[in-house]
């Protein structure tokens, strides 16, 4: 590998930002998620940014199962990430549709829409087990690249 | 149990068909099933003359044959009645009752949408709960719908 592809991967790796969206969850992921990102857990300290549009983000941070209104939603947010992107599933609700699977509006689990990178489950997920996902995320792209 | 009992027997006396099929559970808790045809009559009776100004719920009920709604009425001082209406499944239509509580809209649009009953007098609106591209005739709640697994649209695939 080229001196300049190495260089862009590390960089990629070290500066991961993300973008948090929520399919119908009933917000204790979300809390949990945020908190993974306040200095008590400190996500920030791999580099990762919360940003508010998916523009500017390479990971996409699903929680919830996702429900018929947000699928759309779901996509169209997704094809808005720009190339190299990965999505993290957190929660029981978005690796499989958890206490709502199988429900008349579900279409369960986040995987059934869009392709994802990393599971964390737990309901709600702990901080310490997203920080253990991502940083599993962040391997993977270690390894590959 | 005293206040309880008058409100049965001024609902017996108004309503004669009634009479002996007010059951008291409880304190605070009564019970009454309605005749569809005149049910809107005695909800009005209820809320006019003895007081019942609050609907707390209503729910809806898949009996096999017949389905059925329970209006959940409440008095201010805590006394409860709830109101059974029956209908049979080939037929479901009911009037509305936004006329005595306007708060009715919502669960009247909820049991239209998820148990297919069909409300003669709700004003023309959005659909609710379900989603706008929700096919037609399919009620989520009763009993004997299944889920079909065309209901899940398509994957995005990974690049």
């Amino acid at each position: 590998m080229s001196l300049v592809s190495r260089a862009i991967t590390w960089s990629r790796i070290k500066s991961p930002w993300i973008l948090h969206f929520n399919t119908g969850a009933c917000n204790a992921c979300d809390i949990e998620i945020l908190a993974a990102l306040t200095p008590r857990f400190d996500l920030e300290r791999f580099g990762i940014l919360l940003r508010s549009t998916p523009r500017h983000a390479d990971v996409l941070v699903c929680s919830g199962p996702v429900t018929r209104q947000a699928r759309d939603r779901l996509v169209r947010i997704y094809e808005q990430l720009p190339e190299p992107k990965f999505v993290v599933s957190v929660g029981t609700c978005s690796c499989s549709g958890g206490v709502f699977n199988g429900c008349y509006n579900m279409m369960g689990g986040v995987n059934e829409v869009i392709p994802v990178s990393a599971f964390v489950p737990g309901c709600p997920a702990r901080p310490e087990a997203i920080i253990d996902g991502v940083v599993k995320l962040l391997g993977s792209l270690q390894a590959t690249k | 149990m005293a206040k309880e009992e008058e409100i049965s027997e001024s609902l017996g006396r108004q309503f004669p068909a009634l009479g002996g099929k007010i059951r008291i559970q409880r304190a605070r808790r009564m019970w009454v099933e309605v005749e569809r045809a005149d049910f809107e009559t005695v909800l009005e009776y209820l809320r006019k003359s003895q007081g019942f100004v609050i609907l707390c719920t209503m729910t809806g009920l898949d009996k096999g044959e017949n389905l059925g709604v329970i209006y959940h009425l409440a008095r201010e001082d805590g006394i409860m009645l709830n109101v059974e209406v029956y209908v049979p499944k080939a037929d479901p239509v009911i009037k509305t009752v936004t006329g005595v509580f306007p708060g009715a809209d919502h669960y009247e649009r909820e049991i239209v949408d998820l148990l297919g009953f069909k409300v003669e007098g709700l004003a023309p609106g959005f659909r609710y709960p379900l989603t706008d591209d929700w096919p037609a005739g399919q009620y989520p709640l009763r009993k004997d719908w299944k889920l079909d697994p065309s209901f899940k649209t398509g994957k995005i695939e990974e690049t």
